[in-house]
């Protein structure tokens, strides 16, 4: 169980690595595979509450470190009218609900139905974009929202989603290697029916 | 739910107040410690970019290239012309300067670099330029392209090879402009997510009355200490009325979506 705790850890930090070589679909709405956030979906409904916190935290403060930006300088006549931005550290809070969101669907996981956790994947990818955008103009203080951006959002989750079988699958054989089972219900039955 | 469990949601509570509540200097040193740790790996990514982007440009169509390269003969003809006048000027420039016995105080200082890779975020604006401390590079620095402004220096990174621009389309990166030809002065920003397809930027601030048309070009002011004035932003695209103030949409001058070889005024007269 540790020893799989570790590995998802070490695949969170590998997708900061593998995210940087991800380039926008900018013929899809500038659209972009967010697998950061897919590992760390993928990673929360196979693993207990303490550990997705954990992962949760890392990943949302490693994506802030990479994203936030630098304050303006300039004189006061610029900085008076200065436009306030996110504050270093929501991300870690966003991951924190998304992960809590797949734990909802954890009992449907191990049961062996990794489909719908794939699924819901794409709906937690869909619902972050959409919470880190509602914040961005709460905290602008005008709200617009134009359907390029909805189709950069629904096309960005939509990409992330398909690649959730292949960390399924990833995560299925470090499991697999580490002799531990993330759906024992599903183990339990195949057993029984041999 | 399980004691533990209770704890460990706490601490992750807490540790996530101690994040937000961090000032933006601990922010930045965060920042320094995790792009180094990610450095070798930038860098291969910046690499594999450029050489798609190169791979790109090599297989467009021979004939595109063709007409290309006359538009280019053409231009470079019209340019030759253009420079022969421009020497004349110069010389009568000096000429009369030299009589006036004007001292040239003039001074622009710029670095060439190259884009090498976009931020991977969804709405933060920022790409990686190939030139760093070690050439001179500063935070806050003007950032141009041949066709206007692009931005400013956000962050450079510690090996000093390499720096981050923050890009005009993003809403933290905010320009006192002026409209040619009119009394109207303004802040330009960019907007996330705002616009349907191209980026947009957004004049506010103009007076309510503000007789503005479109394709009236739109300059920096110089106020505000972190951009020179006279750089080209872009032109006015629509004008929205307001009882307070008005706002335009301003289309940029720069193809952001097409950046190559970038700009850094290292210092310049205002």
């Amino acid at each position: 169980m540790i020893r799989y705790s570790l590995l998802t850890l070490l695949l969170l930090l590998t997708a900061f690595v593998v995210q940087q070589f991800l380039p926008a679909f900018t013929g899809i709405h500038h659209s972009r595979i967010l697998l950061v956030q897919l590992v760390f979906l993928c990673c929360a409904v196979t693993v207990g509450q303490r550990t997705m916190l954990l992962l949760a935290f890392i990943g949302g403060f490693f994506w802030d470190a990479q994203c936030a930006l630098g304050p303006q300088g300039g004189d006061l006549e610029i900085s008076a009218q200065q436009v306030e931005s996110l504050r270093f550290g929501y991300s870690i809070l966003l991951f924190g609900a998304m992960g809590f969101l797949m734990q909802g669907i954890q009992p449907l996981f191990k049961q062996g139905k990794w489909q719908f956790s794939a699924l819901l994947s794409g709906i937690a990818v869909l619902l972050y974009l959409a919470a880190e955008y509602a914040i961005i103009n709460f905290v602008r203080g005008d709200f617009v929202l134009s359907r390029a951006t909805v189709f950069q959002m629904v096309f960005t989750a939509l990409l992330t989603m398909l690649f959730s079988p292949l960390i399924f699958w990833l995560l299925f054989r470090l499991a697999k290697a580490c002799d531990h089972s993330i759906n024992p219900e599903a183990g339990r039955r195949r057993r029984r029916a041999t | 739910m399980k004691p533990l469990n209770l704890i460990v949601l706490l601490l992750f509570l807490g540790g996530a107040v101690w994040a937000l509540t961090r000032s933006d200097r601990s922010v930045r040193e965060i920042q320094n410690a995790y792009y180094q740790a990610m450095a070798p790996f930038l860098k291969s990514g910046s690499q594999l970019e450029t050489h798609a982007r190169a791979f790109v440009g090599e297989v467009r169509h021979s004939k595109e290239l063709e007409t290309e390269l006359e538009a280019t003969r053409e231009q470079l003809g019209r340019l030759r012309l253009f420079e022969s006048r421009f020497r004349a000027l110069e010389h009568e420039n000096v000429q009369l300067r030299h009589a006036l016995d004007f001292k040239k105080t003039t001074h622009f200082d710029v670095v060439a670099a190259q884009v090498i890779r976009r931020n991977p975020a969804t709405w933060w604006q920022t790409v990686d330029i190939d030139a760093g401390s070690k050439r001179g590079i500063a935070s806050q620095l003007t950032v141009l392209s041949n066709n206007g402004l692009v931005g400013m220096i956000d962050r450079i990174d510690s090996s000093g090879e390499r720096a981050s621009v923050l890009l005009l389309t993003d809403e933290k990166c905010q320009v006192s402009a002026r409209v040619e030809g009119s009394p109207e002065v303004g802040i330009l920003s960019g907007q996330r997510g705002g616009f349907e397809g191209d980026p947009m930027l957004r004049l506010r601030f103009l007076s309510p009355e503000a007789a503005l048309r479109p394709g009236q070009r739109v300059f920096t002011t110089g106020r505000g200490g972190t951009f020179q004035a006279n750089i080209l932003l872009g032109t006015i695209d629509t004008v929205e009325k307001g009882a307070l103030d008005s706002e335009a949409l301003v289309r940029p001058s720069v193809n952001f979506a097409d950046l190559g070889a970038v700009f850094v005024v290292l210092s310049a007269d205002s």
